[in-house]
């Protein structure tokens, strides 16, 4: 395997500083993401997925959060030490992101040919002519039919598919190395959510880029990713490629979580659950962070939290009671 | 099987005139959200309703909750229409047709107590036989509510803010409950819940059903999710219906081509299961203009010459199985 790492995480800790205390939303968090693969980050709401990608932007939430330690090594170059001014030439070139409503990423009194103009002309200068050229050429990327009368055409004229494509146009105009894409199919229909997911693979086909893929549906994540982390409370608890976390998951929280999924196939009857609740991430256990809710546990789960153990290759799970290998 | 449908649609139509200006007022054109629509529910079952967003299934079941009139078939509840009923005969109808949406917080008051909001539904509903010294019947009810949807009596005092989504969710159903109702519209009950909670509330609405022999319209558009759920199946394209089937043969034997493209769609859990992939081109037209003949015919694979002629009539190609498509003709 000597396939280019492009982006490495190592113990990154994003906590939110409140009057009430220290709410530990990403901690301790590391992975890596290699050229022209998908990592899924899977997991429910609450667990850190979404802070963990603000982190890796610099794009925290105003209101007290603020990474406090670890790495972010895009191409070797830690950028968590990065000037602000810095930052504003890393985003959208070298790392890019799609956010899940594209509504909240387009303006809605500007055309979206002219966000698109304004994402070039912040990398370049050149006549508006050219400009103009790329910005019709970067919607036909995205296979926007008719680009040349879509880009005078205002966000709500257009459907939401078809907005995710704009929005994933201006992403990838820079044309980075790191895409991070937080759930942008789930406000979309099943069918054009088919349309998007497919259209990311073409589109990494192309460029080679490699894709953070947030979301919490284990159906994208068999048809996306190449690998996949499982996030519980902070933490990153299990990480290896999607067969093998679908057929032999190892630690306890992705077995129960696979379970309690609906099937297309297979016998109907009750649905496994998961009881109880996450901790609180203001007041975290000392040992596992599963242990309040998982039927394997024992004493030592509840007092240590348990190494990150592998399991297989490329496989690890954070549990005292999965088989090392 | 022979037993009288507890709810009957019946050529279901309602169109929305699409208008211009405001003082006066131009109808430029009618937007067909439900086109002739008929299905049955029968006590103690559920039906699932599914389609992609403007199909037109929350259209249809705001009219079964007869908050919007048809405009043209009607709906029988028990053998009678529902469209007309006023003051007591209204309340109780509403009595016996509830519903819980999506999004929990639109069915909860954020300033009342949860057990103030259940008794309120209790009250509303049952208002004919409202007695002095009601107050501990009620109480009674609202603390045996609680339990029925898993929820600790005490819970009663708390505000929605202090409930986790799931348990929010278990509230508004337990309002909806409060009078007993013969069938819940269940408007996406699950799709804004985390995955292990969205398994406990399915869990929890079949115990219920089990229980009370309530039936369900579920709206949803996760396939997998009504399949755990629904006895029927209807699936839904621009207003129509494309298919209708018991679910087990449904899921068995998908016939109509959406359909197909939509199971093709869901994407298989388990990598390199999907076998056929079915990737529609383009997207749902609008309503506003849909196109002739079979409405599904600008996106099909299948499309012959005729579709966009004439549209195709929902015939029976297997015991219960109905398809609207010249392919099976």
């Amino acid at each position: 395997m000597t396939v280019e790492t492009v982006l490495e995480v190592r113990d990154l800790h994003t906590h939110f500083f409140l009057r009430r205390g220290v709410v530990k939303a990403v901690d301790g968090v590391s992975f890596s993401l290699r050229r022209g693969e998908v990592l899924g980050l899977v997991g429910e709401s609450g667990c850190g997925k979404s802070l963990t990608a603000l982190s890796l932007m610099r794009l925290l939430p105003k209101g007290g959060a603020r990474t406090i330690k670890g790495e972010v090594r895009l191409g070797g170059e830690n950028i968590l030490e990065c000037t602000p001014a810095e930052m504003r030439e890393i985003r959208g070139r070298r790392i890019s992101m799609v956010l899940q409503d594209p509504q909240t990423s387009l303006n809605p009194v500007f055309t979206v040919g002219d966000q698109l103009r304004e994402a070039i002309q912040r990398r370049k200068r050149a006549p508006r002519a050219a400009v103009m050229e790329e910005a019709v050429a970067a919607l036909r990327r995205v296979e926007i039919a008719a680009p040349e009368q879509r880009i005078g055409q205002y966000p709500h004229q257009m459907s939401g598919g078809m907005k995710q494509r704009v929005v994933g146009a201006i992403a990838i105009s820079g044309e980075p190395g790191v895409l991070i894409a937080d759930e942008p199919t789930t406000a979309l229909d099943v069918t054009i959510q088919l349309q998007y997911l497919k259209l990311l693979k073409r589109l990494q086909a192309e460029t080679g880029m490699a894709i953070l893929f947030i979301t919490h549906d284990f159906g994208v994540v068999g048809r996306m990713c190449d690998r996949v982390a499982v996030m519980y409370a902070g933490r990153i608890v299990e990480c290896g490629p999607v067969r093998q976390i679908f057929e032999a998951p190892q630690h306890p929280y992705t077995r129960a979580l696979i379970a309690s999924v609906p099937k297309m196939t297979g016998p109907v009857g009750r649905l496994a659950t998961i009881e109880g609740q996450p901790p609180s991430l203001m007041d975290l256990p000392a040992g596992c962070r599963f242990a309040s809710r998982c039927a394997l546990v024992e004493q030592r789960c509840l007092d240590v939290y348990p190494g990150t153990v592998r399991v297989g290759e490329e496989h690890t799970a954070d549990c005292w009671k999965a088989a090392s290998s | 099987m022979n037993a009288a449908p507890l709810l009957r649609v019946e050529g279901l139509r309602k169109h929305f005139p699409f208008t211009k200006g405001i003082l006066f007022a131009k109808t430029l054109g009618q937007i067909k959200a439900v086109d002739d629509v008929s299905f049955e529910i029968r006590a103690g079952e559920t039906l699932g309703l599914v389609g992609e967003s403007g199909c037109g299934k929350t259209t249809t079941s705001r009219m079964i909750l007869n908050l919007e009139e048809p405009t043209e078939g009607r709906i029988l509840l028990d053998g009678e229409p529902i469209h007309g009923l006023q003051g007591e005969a209204l309340r109780a109808y509403r009595a016996r047709v509830q519903a819980v949406f999506q999004d929990p917080w639109s069915s909860l008051n954020p300033r009342m107590k949860v057990g103030r909001t259940i008794a309120e539904s209790l009250i509303v509903n049952a208002s004919r036989n409202r007695r002095r010294g009601d107050r501990a019947r009620i109480d009674e009810r609202v603390r045996e509510l609680l339990l029925q949807v898993g929820l600790r009596p005490e819970q009663a005092q708390q505000y929605p803010h202090e409930f986790s989504g799931g348990q929010r969710q278990r509230v508004a159903l337990a309002a909806a409950l409060a009078s007993r109702p013969k069938l819940i519209v269940l408007d996406e009950p699950v799709s804004a819940l985390d995955v292990s909670i969205r398994a406990q509330m399915m869990n929890l609405l079949k115990d219920i059903q089990a229980q009370d022999d309530v039936a369900y319209l579920l709206v949803a558009h996760d396939l997998a999710t009504v399949r755990h759920m629904a006895d029927h199946t209807v699936v839904m394209y621009l207003g129509k219906i494309v298919e209708k089937a018991p679910t087990a043969s449904l899921f068995e034997d998908v016939r109509h081509p959406y359909t197909k493209a939509l199971f093709s769609a869901v994407l298989v859990a388990w990598p390199g299961q999907a076998a056929e992939e079915i990737e529609l081109k383009g997207e749902v037209p609008s309503p506003l203009d849909p196109p002739s003949g079979c409405r599904f015919h600008t996106r099909c694979p299948h499309v012959m010459p005729r579709c966009s002629q004439q549209e195709p009539a929902l015939r029976e190609v297997s015991p219960g199985h109905f398809v609207a498509c010249y392919m099976f003709e």
